[in-house]
């Protein structure tokens, strides 16, 4: 029998709210994030958080510079999951964040000036790997030891949750904060507009006329400890991390696979025992790409036939986060459970014929004991997660 | 669960004539500088469509994980697990000046082969496999870090898993390094892929019994080096071998600079990974190889080989 795995905090920015609370309450109150800003060249609708990273900085009190803003986003996620928690040698604490593009904000800047033959400042690019952005975000609250960062794409926040729990089952940790990060760049906005799935008007996830996403930057962690780690602190649960899978889809390095494959394999992975009448809720990856949204619904179909649970994709509310998505959507499970809701799909209004599947748009009330989170990346990295009670 | 966990293959293609190679280490030269990339012919692992687009890191993972699925006739690993400390560095500066110089459409090539996990994609696109499939980044200690998930792996029943590391040099990295002020380096590209398994064979190279990484803390502390050998019930002097990198560890043991012979690169250590496997594979009598990863002062990664013999 495997080891429990208890998250007892959360911390989360995003474009719709600084904390929990805030992003809380945006939820209820179907207020979304994304708004029209200027990227670089590019005038695009993004889910941008109002805060710089001069601001950021002396919010948090952050004395080493350079720091790019995926670290500063990070930071401030990790510092609210922490709480008051206390370091000690009786417990191996570790950091997992996961981000797509790391310290890529200071680059790309750097990197203009210095074609432009412009005076470019070389000493931000030590925070350009994505590494740093997990050695910040730990030096800052003084963990040390076991330090990792993910980066695969678009499911990179669902990996580190998943690798946190495990690093619990396996011993080698007591308890770790796991989560992802990314700031807005141009290189990823540019990145999905050359792939012409960055939608110029509001993204409209699984509706029929979806056309792309919305990009969004945020941070999001989760505390998640050990049985025994929980005896020391004294904490209370929130949930637990139920299961989890990650699969490839091994199909194309950048589409789904029509049939889903690789989500069908990590969402069934995840259910492990559970069976799919189990779950209460899924907070779905629904980028608003036809070709995730499709391909996702053809998945769910198959896990969950005539016993699909109420299901949304919070994306309209946050942008895509990227490497945040997983971290900032596990959150979003836990206050469905503990809550009692389940979370608007914003901007719907046309079923999909093919597949008939209608998503949640008003924040209802009802039970949820157990809620399935799908993270899916850029070639055909697949991971779902399961939060439970 | 503990788990014994063995190196069933290992292929690396470096700066050293190593590829396919069994039984170097006993002959192997530190590299002379302004040495340059071995390269494998590579159209004899990839299509030479797919080969065109692909820029050197993909290129050395690819034919690395090829490889040593080959030696150790493995079709569908039960994970692919890949370290690389700056990714995919070619495709991301190119992505980086299309979108800064080019005005209109941008090609999105170099974009979608930007991304750290493009290696383990294409890895698993070409092996069409399902399998688990995750990209570690945590500067120097990526390959470790790797390493260290692969054994869970195989603890959780999930054997064999792929395990490699890789980084690719840009000539943009000289220049960095020349700005910071690190003129005597020698910057290198490498891929390294090992097959581990639970089950030992005839063809196993080495027996992996630890691995750790201690981040965020002073790495000339040897108490880290001394505790990590005690908890595997062994001390300092029992070692043959030691590789190290950064500040050497204060020991009589036989030593050895690892980046002396694999250049610098993030995941250097996994270099050192396939040198101390080969060295206890081909050095009659040696039983343990300690790999002291310090290549940055504040991360340690830790990594314990033993002969199969021993």
């Amino acid at each position: 029998m495997a080891a429990e795995v208890y998250v007892t905090g959360m911390g989360i920015l995003s474009a719709i709210g600084n904390g929990v609370e805030e992003n809380l309450y945006a939820l209820l109150h179907k207020q979304p994030g994304i708004s029209e800003i200027q990227m670089g060249k590019k005038r695009v609708k993004a889910g941008r958080i109002p805060l710089s990273d001069t601001e950021l900085i002396k919010l948090l009190d952050v004395k080493q510079t350079p720091v790019s803003r995926t670290s500063l986003l990070g930071m401030a996620a990790a510092r609210e999951a922490w709480g008051d928690n206390r370091l000690s040698p009786q417990l191996r604490t570790g950091l997992i964040s996961a981000t797509s593009v790391g310290g890529m904000d200071l680059t790309e800047t750097f990197y203009a000036d210095y074609l432009a033959k412009r005076p470019a400042d070389f000493d931000v690019l030590v925070c350009h790997d994505s590494g740093t952005s997990a050695e910040h975000i730990a030096g800052y609250l003084g963990i040390t030891g076991y330090i990792n960062t993910l980066s695969t794409a678009c499911s990179s926040g669902a990996n580190a949750i998943m690798l946190g729990a495990r690093l619990i089952q396996s011993g080698r940790l007591d308890r770790v904060l796991v989560g992802g990060t990314d700031a807005l760049t141009q290189f990823t906005v540019q990145g999905f507009g050359s792939l012409m799935i960055y939608d110029s008007e509001w993204t409209r996830p699984f509706d029929d006329t979806r056309a792309g996403l919305n990009l969004g930057e945020g941070a999001a962690f989760l505390l998640l400890e050990s049985q025994r780690s929980l005896e020391w602190s004294g904490n209370q649960p929130i949930g637990r991390v139920g299961g989890w899978g990650n699969s490839a889809d091994a199909y194309h390095q950048t589409a789904s696979s029509p049939d889903g494959k690789g989500a069908v394999l990590a969402m069934r992975e995840a259910l492990g025992s559970l069976s799919p009448a189990d779950i209460s809720y899924i907070n779905a990856h629904g980028t608003g790409t036809p070709n995730n949204d499709g391909s996702e619904s053809a998945a769910l179909i198959s896990v969950f036939g005539d016993t699909l649970p109420p299901f949304s994709s919070t994306k309209a509310y946050t942008g895509h986060t990227l490497a945040a998505a997983g971290a900032i959507e596990a959150v979003f499970s836990l206050l469905a459970i503990r809550e009692g809701k389940v979370w608007p799909n914003l901007n719907f209004s046309n079923v999909i014929p093919d597949t008939g599947l209608v998503p949640v748009t008003e924040p209802e009330s009802r039970e949820v004991n157990a809620v399935l989170s799908n993270s899916f990346g850029f070639g055909g990295n697949n991971s779902s997660l399961v939060f439970t009670r | 669960m503990i788990a014994r966990v063995y190196i069933q293959a290992a292929a690396t293609i470096s700066h050293q004539p190593v590829f396919g190679v069994r039984g170097f280490a006993a002959s192997l030269s530190p590299l002379e500088r302004g040495s340059e990339l071995v390269q494998p012919a590579y159209k004899e692992y990839i299509d030479p469509m797919a080969l065109r687009r692909m820029s050197k890191i993909l290129r050395m993972s690819i034919t690395s994980a090829c490889e040593a699925l080959r030696q150790s006739d493995i079709a569908q690993p039960r994970g692919i697990i890949v370290g690389t400390g700056l990714g995919c560095l070619l495709d991301t500066e190119k992505f980086l000046s299309n979108f800064l110089t080019l005005e209109g459409l941008i090609p999105p090539t170099s974009f979608i082969l930007s991304t750290h996990n493009t290696i383990a994609g294409q890895i698993s696109l070409n092996l069409s496999c399902h399998s688990y499939n995750i990209t570690h980044t945590q500067n120097t200690l990526s390959f470790e870090t790797a390493l260290i998930d692969g054994l869970m792996k195989i603890e959780e029943g999930e054997s064999p898993v792929l395990v490699g590391a890789a980084d690719e040099h840009i000539p943009f990295l000289d220049t960095v390094a020349a700005e910071w002020g690190y003129t005597r380096l020698q910057l290198t590209s490498a891929a390294s892929f090992y097959v581990l398994s639970g089950q030992a064979s005839s063809e196993s190279l080495a027996e992996v019994l630890d691995a750790e990484v201690i981040a965020g803390q002073n790495g000339t502390d040897e108490s880290v080096i001394s505790g990590f050998l005690e908890r595997n019930g062994l001390t300092l002097a029992e070692m043959d071998l030691i590789l190290s990198s950064g500040t050497a560890v204060k020991t009589d043991v036989k030593q050895m600079d690892y980046t002396a012979y694999s250049g610098i690169y993030p995941t250097a250590s996994a270099f050192a990974f396939h040198y101390g496997a080969d060295y206890l594979s081909s050095v009659s009598g040696s039983r343990y190889v300690l790999i002291v990863n310090r290549l940055r002062p504040e991360n340690t990664g830790l990594v314990l080989l033993k002969s199969i013999e021993a």
